[in-house]
């Protein structure tokens, strides 16, 4: 028998699936996270209404902010 | 060693900043180009931003420093910058009286980012462990 019939008559291969035996082990680690936002109160809201103060009274809003790394 | 915590400290503060710059490195740009087009703005170094804050947030999770909250804590390192980005502008010649009000701003802003954001996340991903 040539060696091409013995190679089709041979075992074949698996069914390719890597993704969903990978998909399925993801699925089996994966929790849910459940993140708690603290109370926001008046010492927040100060706090915002203390940064838009100081961004409205400084001469050159973009330039501080700029500076000042978030934005 | 590294605890995995600690790691996870480093992630989360890390990613956290990382995120941030998008308002530099995409809004300041685009509001920019926008709305004050040639509008010359000073440069500070935020790339460095996500190592400051994962190593600060590190430090939190292996310090654990009983008396102060996250928000205090990350009140520190947002003096920490202000005085750091004042030397910054200052050495670059590019100094201005309003940088002076960064040592208010900052703080204020990373206290709230801290308590408000870093915590819950540093809470729901367990960083936080028992306190030494």
């Amino acid at each position: 028998m040539p060696t091409l019939g013995l190679i089709r008559r041979g075992t074949p291969a698996p069914p390719p699936d890597l993704w969903t035996r990978f998909e399925a082990q993801m699925r089996e680690r994966d929790e849910v996270v459940r993140v708690t936002l603290p109370a926001v109160g008046w010492g927040e809201l100060a706090a915002v209404a203390a940064l838009v103060a100081i961004v409205a009274v400084v001469p050159d809003p973009v330039g501080f902010l700029a500076a000042s790394g978030m934005f | 060693m590294l605890r995995r915590r600690e790691l996870l400290a480093y992630l989360i503060g890390a990613g956290l900043a990382g995120t941030i710059l998008v308002g530099p490195y995409v809004l300041r740009i685009i509001a920019g180009e926008l709305f004050i087009p040639g509008h010359a703005v000073p440069v500070v170094p935020v790339v460095l931003l996500p190592i400051l804050w994962g190593v600060w947030n590190l430090l939190w999770a292996r310090r654990h420093p009983a008396r102060l909250s996250i928000g205090v804590w990350g009140a520190v390192l947002g003096l920490a910058a202000a005085t750091g980005i004042n030397v910054y502008l200052l050495a670059a010649g590019v100094w201005f009286p309003a940088a002076a009000l960064l040592i208010v701003f900052l703080p204020v802003v990373y206290w709230l980012l801290w308590r408000l954001v870093v915590g819950p996340l540093n809470e729901a991903l367990g960083v936080e462990g028992k306190r030494t």
